[in-house]
């Protein structure tokens, strides 16, 4: 499955999050990496691919075809989905087992009882099955991730789409979500993250999109731009980061 | 601090009570005067009893229409419920009672004290309850609108899986309050001649001239009914808790 952005613009009242960017990401991509300075635009970028957001303009295509504008007619989109977000997002007044199970019953029309297994199924592969009855305030970050991890692909999605999933994390936890992440793009899942790991974008992804100022500076193999950027930023950004 | 501050307000309250409970219990009570008058108490108060619970239920519909008013995306409905709120927040509630009774009801040739008094008490405790609901909708964070987002949810779905059973677990305090002040409400609808609590002891005071011994049973009568209110409160609030 192939995604293509043209021209694709979004400005808030006085600041233009996304420039017009044009990428064309192919069937073979399985891992996209959006990286680049804070506030460049990988969260905006993340989510119009999404359909979180519409467009101010320009458009996404996916297999060629234009995504609808509005809200309700991006929802179909979005349910093909699965979201990942920094600071988990899980819904608080539910146990973590609930939290998987409602998107199942609610939007995807699954039996209750199908969706308690696959709910059983995702968080123990996750390594929560002690913790199915707890609330979100009972876990740490690095639980409530893997929570919020599992309600995102307990409906097997098309694209696995991650904002920034480690930021609010410590180290430990850290490494804990991005295992499962890497366990993930092995079992043949497609993603698209955005990440301040460098480390991580560099070995799990096979092409890397940097953004900065809201527009696209380099597009690329992951490996090839890690190794030789082409313009003046991205070398001074990526050696920066990985001085440390 | 803390410890002065406790023991400061343990001496002055605990004094206050003593005193005023001293000072009422000391004063000589002619019971034989409102003896007779039994039968009006105890109708008075079912009275109360019953225009409280059908206002409760009223304004807690009439509080969830205009908050929904307030929320819509329509400049409309949003206009003219903020108007009704501010119209009935910023007006006495005997004015709108007489006007209710002497002007609307006859124009529309409705004759029911009971009616009249139940619909004004509903619209003006609807009005506050509106507001306190407003503020529960508002303070969800807007991460949970993006999370139900993101798993497909359409609007109706986030309020009713996500918004409003966070929302009740906020609301549910300053409701509770409300609910209470509507009770004690019921007492103005002595000036449309509704025989309450209230209405019966100023008769039984005019028959008696026993102030004291007409107005005391007040006190029991209007805390019985607000009492468990505030203990339904405190326990929903801990079934609707999920902070751990």
């Amino acid at each position: 499955m192939s995604i293509e952005t043209a021209s694709l613009t979004k400005h808030y009242v006085e600041t233009k999050a996304i420039d017009n960017v044009s990428v064309s990401i192919g069937d073979d991509v399985q891992v996209l990496a959006l990286i680049g300075p804070s506030g460049g635009g990988k969260s905006t970028f993340l989510r119009l691919i999404g359909g979180l957001e519409s467009p101010t303009s320009g458009e996404v295509m996916v297999n060629g075809i234009k995504l609808p504008v509005g809200d309700s007619a991006l929802r179909e989109w979005r349910k093909k989905n699965g979201f990942l977000f920094q600071s988990f997002n899980l819904f608080p007044h539910l146990t973590a087992e609930e939290n998987v199970i409602l998107p199942l019953v609610e939007v995807h029309q699954s039996s209750r009882e199908d969706a308690k297994n696959r709910a059983q199924e995702m968080l123990s592969r996750f390594g929560l099955t002690k913790h199915l009855g707890k609330k979100p305030g009972q876990l740490s970050g690095g639980q409530q991730q893997r929570v919020a991890l599992a309600r995102a692909i307990a409906n097997k999605p098309q694209w696995l789409l991650l904002d920034e999933p480690t930021s609010a994390l410590d180290p430990e936890m850290k490494a804990e979500v991005l295992d499962l992440i890497e366990e993930l793009q092995k079992s043949g899942q497609k993603i698209i993250l955005s990440t301040h790991e460098m480390g991580f974008a560099r070995r799990a992804s096979d092409h890397v999109i940097f953004l900065s100022d809201g527009q696209k500076l380099e597009e690329g193999n992951a490996e090839e731009l890690f190794e030789n950027p082409k313009t003046a930023e991205v070398k001074l950004f990526l050696e920066k980061v990985m001085k440390w | 601090m803390k410890t002065f501050l406790g023991i400061f307000v343990s001496v002055v309250l605990g004094a206050t009570f003593c005193f005023v409970f001293w000072v009422v219990a000391s004063h000589d009570y002619q019971w034989d005067a409102i003896a007779p008058y039994k039968g009006n108490f105890i109708s008075g108060w079912w009275t109360t009893l019953l225009i409280s619970v059908i206002a409760l239920v009223g304004s807690i519909l009439i509080g969830a229409l205009l908050t929904s008013g307030q929320l819509s995306p329509w400049k409309v409905p949003r206009i003219l419920s903020r108007s009704f709120v501010e119209i009935i927040r910023g007006t006495p509630l005997l004015t709108q009672i007489l006007i209710g009774y002497y002007l609307v009801a006859p124009a529309i040739g409705w004759d029911s004290r009971f009616g009249v008094g139940f619909l004004v008490l509903s619209c003006f405790s609807g009005a506050y309850l509106s507001e306190i609901f407003r503020g529960g909708v508002e303070s969800i964070p807007s991460s949970q609108w993006l999370s139900a987002k993101a798993i497909g949810f359409t609007d109706a779905q986030t309020y009713r899986f996500v918004v409003i059973p966070q929302a009740i677990r906020r609301v549910l305090p300053a409701s509770a309050g409300q609910f209470a002040n509507l009770v004690k409400d019921s007492s103005l609808l002595f000036v449309i001649s509704v025989h309450e609590f209230t209405m019966q002891a100023r008769e039984v005071n005019a028959n008696t001239y026993a102030t004291f011994e007409a107005y005391l049973p007040l006190i029991f009568g209007y805390f019985i009914l607000t009492f468990p209110i505030s203990l339904l409160s405190r326990s929903l609030e801990k079934r609707f808790a999920y902070e751990h």
